[in-house]
């Protein structure tokens, strides 16, 4: 298995070194993340999320499919996350890493868990037909930070999908073409982002946020903390590493509780700027076309 | 079947009719396997695992050959400065009501391995032990709640038991709510020491400490809650390692005071003796 | 190295009456005396007599992992104990009992790996051969080493390797086999590097292995006066050799008389037990006999009767470990007379019955801890 390289010994310390001169590498401040672009598909679902260097993919599908016997009132709902050699040689094809497990987990209980897609207006016919929608989470290119910005494409994804519309008349489900009828959105409950700390020092008392590849591999613990705007936690995680102070960690938390809401203005201001793009090219210029022929 | 949250505002008292500050009965035992380097038995209430530890010793042959694949296991700092903490977990069938059979790459299990093995490893002083690799392996016999806490705790003791250096001992056990997120009740009592049914209904979290400090290693909260509660929560879960690590002291010196009485171990030079000279 | 054997008379009074002030702290003088010898610090224990006294009443001094020992400076800090980066006080990493040297303190941990030291008797197992050396696990945190420049080689005792020697270095020690060694020195991480350049030393055969506990802490081996000895077994099982690895690996075999008498003549130094009956046997067919014997894994044959003796040995150590007692050459052979004793009276028609588990080692060791 190919092993990442790790950064030299004076390379870490000079890293370590400069953020316990309250510096970091590429002059941001220690709260500061680096510009998020968010850039929307031809297609609906489909995000590309730049941060920094580190860029995703996120399709997001749906099909129609027969529910679990145990819930038959509920749709499906999958994350897949994608590792691939193409982000990092340590990355292999089906044989998942332990970050690529840790990143799952994550999306797993940030946007699933937490309840933020209503998974029971998917369901078409109790028991026997609904809607399964799978988000596709790619990591094309890895500069650190990885959690917060699959996450953030996760839910861009999710929320700029839409769904066929259908209909049942006698029993008989129909799907509806995006031609015949405009796709709808999902059922969307809340917006839940991820902000991940990492921690430096001996007692873990230097905390960073959005961190690059490389102050990711100095760093000695993280903490990633999942908010939605409403100032409700989804999920903490803080999996071992240094142990950090109780009360910095609320600290951190309240300073998440800031990015979130941040996170969450950018979103909707890309979504509107896309919807108005879309209006006034979109479903106009198709029905014209169809008149011409 | 839903847990009856309204008789709580009622006595002020649980399902299992504890208060709100109290843990459940922890027993513990070090030293249940003879051939083992270090092994552990805890029970948090009906939360029951087992631990051994072995090593820290290098790894040879062709174990050497399968530890650096992903394999069973989860490795923190496996260079060559200092040891590995490799954890594995199995959760045995009959261990929940449902028997319910989990494959070996159960993310949730990969995820419980990953956190106790970095968690271990921030406390164990791994420096001393370069090449080697300690092996921590786990068994879950019976679960109700606070799994994970008792997992650490399990793997503390043993590593203990081991003789393994560490910093302090790392303690952990859950904290929660009383009331669903939704309710957005601030007068909300935090409770302590999560049983299973408490931790399917209620917002709870995780905690692990180092030793008698504040200083957090582990916290993971895996429901939905008001940010304005995880200041209440946090506070009780870390109280409660405090408990946690007194009563898991309490088993190690009295399994060394045995081991001095029945002459296994030397007698030491007493703390008060140091000031002599 | 001097080392006391704890005097186990007092040692028995402690069991038999804990509360008993004045005995009790008669055997806790005559325990730290021998426990001082072990740690070359005899003079210690005068100095803590007083104190010694004062703390008759059952308190044991157990210090678990966090547990600040001391805040005063002088001390220096030795192992099983580490120093805050933000204070100066010694705290505890493992759980154990306090010991000190001088201004050294140190906690001995409750059980522990063991850890080598210069000079010890090792019982190890080869896992690994190398290209020039092979590696050994001796039971420590990591495996030791073996160059093949620190073994005697065939064909005249101090010969200088050579190339040849490299290539068929499995003709020596394969994967698998046992040896005894010393730990010649140590590396700076704690990694042992071993020698066999003595008769006493090399290949094991004839016999079994049994591992218990060693010197890293928490009872088992204990280093002592003689690791290896040679006893006459009972019931006509001829002379058996116990190699007592100072790890915690442990040696039983049949005692096979050494062709190599004369080795006197070229190592002075070797008149250990295994080597000291003389024989004669030329200084001509010296070389042979070495190539032949020294590096053979075969069996010779082993009369029944000595297998059973082995056996019951076997017995005893496991015994005695069970039960928390010691494991040293004193302990050994009181533990394998009172053995023998006990399987007359259980021998049910004459059957020699070597088993001593479960109650039956529990008895055994109830009368050792009598004595």
């Amino acid at each position: 298995m190919p092993r990442e390289a790790e950064p030299s010994l004076n390379e870490k310390q000079f890293v370590i070194q400069a953020l316990q001169s309250n510096l970091r590498l590429d002059g941001r401040k220690f709260d500061q993340y680096r510009p998020l672009e968010v850039s929307f598909g031809e297609q609906y679902g489909v995000v590309e999320v730049k941060l920094g260097k580190t860029r995703i993919l996120a399709k997001a599908s749906a099909e129609v499919t027969v529910p679990y016997v145990d819930r038959p009132l509920d749709g499906i709902f999958t994350i897949a996350t994608e590792l691939s050699p193409m982000a990092s040689p340590a990355f292999e094809v089906n044989r998942p890493t332990e970050t690529e497990v840790l990143l799952s987990r994550l999306l797993e209980k940030t946007v699933r868990r937490s309840g933020a897609l209503d998974t029971e207006s998917l369901c078409l016919v109790a028991g026997q037909k609904c809607w399964h929608v799978r988000v596709d989470v790619h990591i094309l290119s890895h500069d650190g930070d990885l959690i917060d910005a699959a996450c953030f494409a996760t839910v861009a994804s999710l929320r700029h999908f839409r769904k066929p519309d259908t209909s049942i008349e006698n029993g008989v489900l129909t799907v509806y073409t995006p031609a015949e009828r405009e796709p709808v959105p999902l059922g969307w409950l809340h917006s839940p982002f991820c902000v991940t700390w990492s921690f430096y020092g001996d007692e873990g008392e230097i905390a960073v946020l959005d961190a690059t590849w490389l102050e990711e591999a100095v760093r000695v613990g993280s903490c990633t903390i999942s908010l939605n705007r409403h100032g409700e936690i989804c999920q903490i995680a803080k999996l071992g590493g240094t142990p950090v102070e109780a009360l910095s960690l609320l600290q951190c938390t309240s300073i998440a509780l800031v990015r979130v809401k941040e996170f969450s203005a950018l979103l909707d201001k890309k979504l509107a700027e896309d919807a108005k793009r879309r209006d006034r090219g979109g479903l106009l210029a198709e029905l014209s076309a169809e008149n011409d022929r | 079947m839903p847990l009856d949250t309204s008789s709580y505002s009622l006595a002020l008292l649980r399902v299992d009719g504890r208060r709100w500050n109290e843990l459940r009965r922890i027993n513990a035992q070090i030293r249940t396997q003879a051939a083992a380097d270090g092994s552990s038995y805890l029970e948090m209430g009906h939360t029951k695992v087992m631990c051994v530890v072995t090593g820290p010793s290098e790894p040879f042959g062709p174990a050497r050959v399968g530890r650096t694949g992903a394999g069973a296991g989860a490795t923190a700092g496996a260079s060559g400065g200092e040891a590995g903490v490799v954890v594995s977990i199995v959760v045995a069938g009959f261990s929940s009501v449902d028997r319910k059979r989990r494959g070996r790459g159960d993310k949730r299990i990969q995820e419980l391995q990953s956190t106790i093995s970095s968690a271990l490893a921030a406390s164990l002083h791994t420096h001393l032990f370069p090449h080697s690799t300690i092996s921590i392996s786990l068994h879950v016999l019976s679960q109700d709640g606070s799994l994970l806490a008792a997992l650490i705790n399990a793997a503390t003791l043993a590593c203990v038991d081991a003789g393994i250096p560490m910093t302090d001992y790392v303690a952990a056990c859950t904290a929660g709510s009383t009331s669903t997120y939704a309710a957005n009740d601030e007068s909300a009592d935090p409770l302590l020491d999560l049983n299973h049914q408490e931790e399917q209904e209620l917002p709870g979290l995780t905690v692990a400490t180092l030793g008698d400090s504040d200083r957090v290693a582990v916290l993971v909260c895996e429901s939905r809650v008001q940010v304005s509660r995880l200041e209440g929560m946090l506070a009780v879960g870390v109280d409660g390692c405090k408990q946690v690590r007194a009563i898991l002291d309490r088993v190690v010196r009295d399994k060394g005071r045995k081991m001095v009485q029945e002459g296994t171990v030397q007698k030491g030079v007493g703390l008060e003796d140091m000031e002599v000279d | 190295m001097p080392i006391t054997i704890i005097a186990p008379k007092p040692a028995q009074q402690r069991y038999a009456a804990p509360q008993d002030s004045p005995d009790a702290s008669d055997s806790e003088e005559g325990d730290d005396l021998s426990e001082g010898g072990a740690d070359l610090e005899g003079d210690i224990s005068m100095g803590h007599r007083p104190a010694k006294k004062a703390r008759t009443d059952g308190k044991y001094e157990i210090v678990t992992p966090g547990e600040v020992i001391t805040d005063d400076p002088q001390w220096m800090r030795g192992h099983g104990t580490y120093v805050s980066p933000a204070a100066t006080s010694i705290i505890s990493s493992v759980a154990g009992t306090v010991t000190r040297t001088n201004k050294l303190l140190s906690v001995r941990p409750l059980r522990a790996r063991y850890t080598p030291e210069v000079g010890d008797l090792v019982v190890g197992r080869i896992v690994e051969v190398q290209a020039k050396r092979w590696r050994v696990d001796v039971g420590s945190t990591q495996l030791a080493s073996l160059p093949l420049s620190a073994i005697n080689l065939p064909g005249g005792i101090l010969r200088r390797r050579t190339d040849t020697d490299e290539l068929q270095i499995r003709t020596f020690f394969a994967e698998g086999d046992l040896l005894v060694a010393e730990v010649q020195q140590l590396y700076q991480d704690g990694g042992a590097v071993l020698h066999t350049r003595s008769l006493k030393y090399g290949k094991l055969r004839n016999g079994i292995f049994v591992a218990v506990s060693g010197m890293g802490g928490g009872g088992g081996v204990v280093r002592s006066r003689r690791q290896v000895w040679t006893l006459d077994a009972a019931n006509g099982g001829g002379q058996i050799d116990i190699v007592l690895g100072v790890n915690g690996y442990v040696w039983i075999s049949k005692h096979v008389e050494p062709v190599l008498a004369e080795d006197q003549k070229t190592t002075p130094t070797t008149a250990g037990p295994i080597t000291n009956a003389p024989t004669t046997t030329g200084i001509t067919n010296l070389e042979e006999s070495v190539s032949a014997t020294m590096y053979s894994s075969q069996n010779d044959r082993i009369e029944v009767e000595t297998m059973r003796e082995i056996a019951r040995l076997r017995g005893v150590i496991t015994a005695l470990v069970e039960n928390g007692l010691r494991v040293d050459e004193d302990m050994v052979m009181k533990g394998y007379h009172e053995a023998v004793e006990m399987a007359l009276t259980y021998g049910e028609g004459g059957q020699d019955d070597v088993y001593l588990g479960g109650e039956r080692g529990e008895q055994l060791a109830a009368v050792l801890r009598g004595r």
